[in-house]
């Protein structure tokens, strides 16, 4: 149910759309809640490698779609990480705490927004290349991008 | 790894004050968005913490669950994060009341079509998804920037024309800034400029406006005092009724329009329209009637505590003064113009750790939860008490000083631990106006220090529970034209 309501979503709609330079107001004439059935129009999809590496040291390769965010990755591949993107992308759990390698985490084409910063704040295990993943939005050049999923609290007390 | 369960102490063993009440019969415990109402609470809470230590029991509360006060923000963590799929939150016994019997074929017509305010379960679960992705999203709130800009306006006109011949606020300035709040929200959840500052006897606005005065009038009464009106509807009551039923039905007058607009245009415009799109009418209805009911006083109390800190505080108005004329430049207010104000957002931060409008936030366990060590069990409150961890030297660095820099260069020679000062809560069930408040907040203090410089000439105030935290006095700030 949950999964296939977050799937409906466009992942743009829910992303910080000011960013602190204050500069793209694209939001203004996109309304971030299009009737949910209007899903995306089904644009070939392009896609992009994707890994993620558990705290385990498991790997997962995945072909994501070009626009979704990391949580959608995450929920359409049914990575089942517990826990995960509890809120559904709307920023009150930080839940959804991924860590890049430095070289990504630079060349993203967004930097956090300040409700992201506020989140990523609590998120566990907080590291200087820790950004919240329902915020990620995956775009052309992000291919063969490599995300790890850190600990919980809930791994750490196990 | 290790073994796990080391020596897991049980539930009896925890400390806390026998017998209650402690306090005589004052002790009451209004679980008001988790808050307490009991005027002095935060002080008791302080004596507790040193008598007790981190975790205190209260127990044998005239029919409220038993109590657990937690004081570690480490603890805090653990609780929050450990939350399931739908986190309870203790909440008031007569809005219960009022949805689930009194009203409860309105609020059980549709499924999941009570709200979040005293919903728990799948039902709050159902209805919260629909809501959030409206509410929270950022761009949600900055499309509101101009019209609350242009109500913050309103309200400094409004001041400086009822300021006394020493440019003083009037003692009943509070009450200003719940127009300006009020007027605020209706414009997000209603779609509606109320015009409280000058709203003519017998218009819609009135009526609403003497509601929600109704509703916070009496919802402290009925929930602090004997609970009667479980066993007759005394008059109090029937006030308290009224009241509901009138912010419900302006609503639902504002829905219905929202509807008309949405059908002559096409698309939505606005968050109404948009949950009305999204979500239908009564879930739409349902949610703006919810925000009226914990959006005002939490956004005036937080503002009036901040004006008043800041009055008291003159280099930093100076300092943000400055901010805010590189970033306006004489211009009007646009979006994302706050964010290029670290400063601002600081301060407004460092008023919530010190003077948290909601004190303390809870959860009622949904299972067996081990906390400070010991096992505490199911349908137990556990309160978070963030007026005293905000304002402790264990999670921040001075902790007494007022210091907004603190959130906006963190060295890691500082303390500071994240779940110690939350004035928003956390996790799945957060403050659902979270991003509103903020918007309403950043830019009428932007406002204000745009406007005046503050000065404070009376005696200091301390702050009570009332129910929000707030100084106990009479607001009279000097507002001195820049
Ligand atoms: C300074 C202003 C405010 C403060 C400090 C505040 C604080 C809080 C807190 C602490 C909670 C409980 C969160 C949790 O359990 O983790 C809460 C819940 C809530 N707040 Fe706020 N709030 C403020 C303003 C507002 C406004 C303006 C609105 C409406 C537009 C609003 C709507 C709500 C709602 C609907 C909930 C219940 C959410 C749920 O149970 O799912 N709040 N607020
Ligand atoms: S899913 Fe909750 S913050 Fe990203």
């Amino acid at each position: 149910m949950l999964r296939n309501f977050v799937k409906s979503l466009s992942a743009r709609n829910l992303r910080c759309s000011i960013k602190n330079n204050g500069v793209s107001q694209s939001f203004i004439s996109r309304r971030f809640i299009a009737p949910l059935s209007t899903t995306e129009p089904a644009l070939k999809a392009e896609k992009v490698k994707v890994t993620f590496i558990f705290h385990d040291g498991k790997r997962m390769e995945t072909q994501a779609n070009v626009g979704d965010s990391l949580l959608d990755v995450v929920v359409n591949n049914e990575l089942n990480i517990e826990g995960y993107g509890a809120c559904e992308g709307t920023l009150t759990c930080s839940t959804c705490h991924v860590v890049l390698k430095p070289e990504d985490y630079n060349k993203l084409p967004d930097e956090a927004c300040d409700e992201e910063r506020d989140m990523l704040d609590l998120a566990y295990g907080l590291t200087d290349t820790s950004r919240l993943g329902c915020q990620i939005i995956l775009t052309k050049d992000m291919d063969g991008l490599e995300i790890q999923i850190p600990e919980t609290i809930n791994d750490a007390r196990v | 790894m290790f073994d796990v369960a080391p020596s897991v102490k049980s539930w009896e063993d925890v400390p806390g004050p026998r017998p209650l009440p402690l306090l005589g019969n004052t002790w009451r415990f209004t679980p008001y968005i988790g808050g307490y109402s009991v005027e002095h609470i935060d002080k008791v809470c302080l004596a507790l913490r040193e008598e007790f230590g981190n975790c205190v029991k209260m127990t044998g509360l005239l029919g409220r669950p038993d109590m657990l006060f937690v004081f570690d923000a480490s603890e805090v963590e653990r609780v929050f994060r450990g939350e399931d799929a739908a986190p309870h939150r203790p909440s008031m016994p007569s809005l219960n009341y009022y949805k689930h019997t009194l009203r409860k074929d309105f609020f059980g017509a549709e499924e999941n079509c009570a709200g979040v305010i005293a919903v728990h379960g799948d039902q709050w679960s159902a209805f919260r998804t629909k809501v959030s992705r409206v509410a929270l999203s950022a761009g949600a709130a900055a499309q509101y920037t101009v019209p609350v800009a242009e109500v913050a306006d309103a309200f400094i006109q409004r001041i400086r024309s009822i300021r006394n011949e020493d440019s003083e606020t009037p003692a009943d300035f509070l009450n200003e800034v719940h127009k300006w709040s009020l007027e605020s929200l209706s414009l997000i959840a209603l779609d509606t400029r109320l015009n409280c500052f000058n709203a003519s006897e017998d218009s819609e606005s009135m009526r609403l406006i003497d509601a929600v005065q109704t509703f916070f009038l009496s919802v402290g009464e009925l929930e602090l005092r004997a609970p009667w009106w479980r066993l007759y509807p005394t008059k109090m009551f029937r006030q308290y009724v009224a009241a509901l039923d009138t912010i419900l039905s302006v609503t639902l007058s504002h829905v219905e329009k929202a509807l008309k607009e949405i059908k002559a245009n096409g698309s939505s415009k606005s968050l109404l329209q948009d949950l009305v799109t999204a979500a239908g009418p009564r879930v739409a209805a349902v949610a703006a009637l919810d925000l009226f009911l914990v959006g005002i006083d939490t956004t005036s109390n937080a503002v009036a505590s901040i004006l008043y800190q800041l009055a008291l505080r003159p280099q930093v108005q100076e300092r943000m003064y400055e901010e805010i004329s590189k970033v306006l430049q004489d211009r009007p207010m646009k979006p994302g113009d706050v964010n290029q104000m670290p400063y601002l957002k600081a301060c407004v931060k460092e008023v919530m750790r010190m003077y948290p409008v909601v004190v303390g936030n809870g959860r009622q366990l949904t299972k067996d939860t081990v906390v400070c060590g010991y096992n505490i069990p199911k349908g137990t409150q556990v309160i978070f008490q963030h007026y005293v961890m905000g304002n402790s030297d264990d999670y921040f660095t001075n902790a007494s000083e007022f210091r907004p820099e603190r959130w906006m260069n963190r060295s890691p020679a500082q303390k500071h631990h994240a779940f110690a000062s939350l004035p928003f809560g956390y996790g799945k069930r957060m403050c659902l106006g979270r991003r509103f408040a903020e918007l309403e907040i950043h830019t009428v203090i932007c406002k204000m220090v745009q406007a005046f410089k503050m000065e404070y000439h009376h005696e200091p105030m301390d702050y009570h529970i009332h129910p929000m935290y707030t100084p106990n006095g009479p607001i009279r700030l000097k507002l001195m034209d820049r």
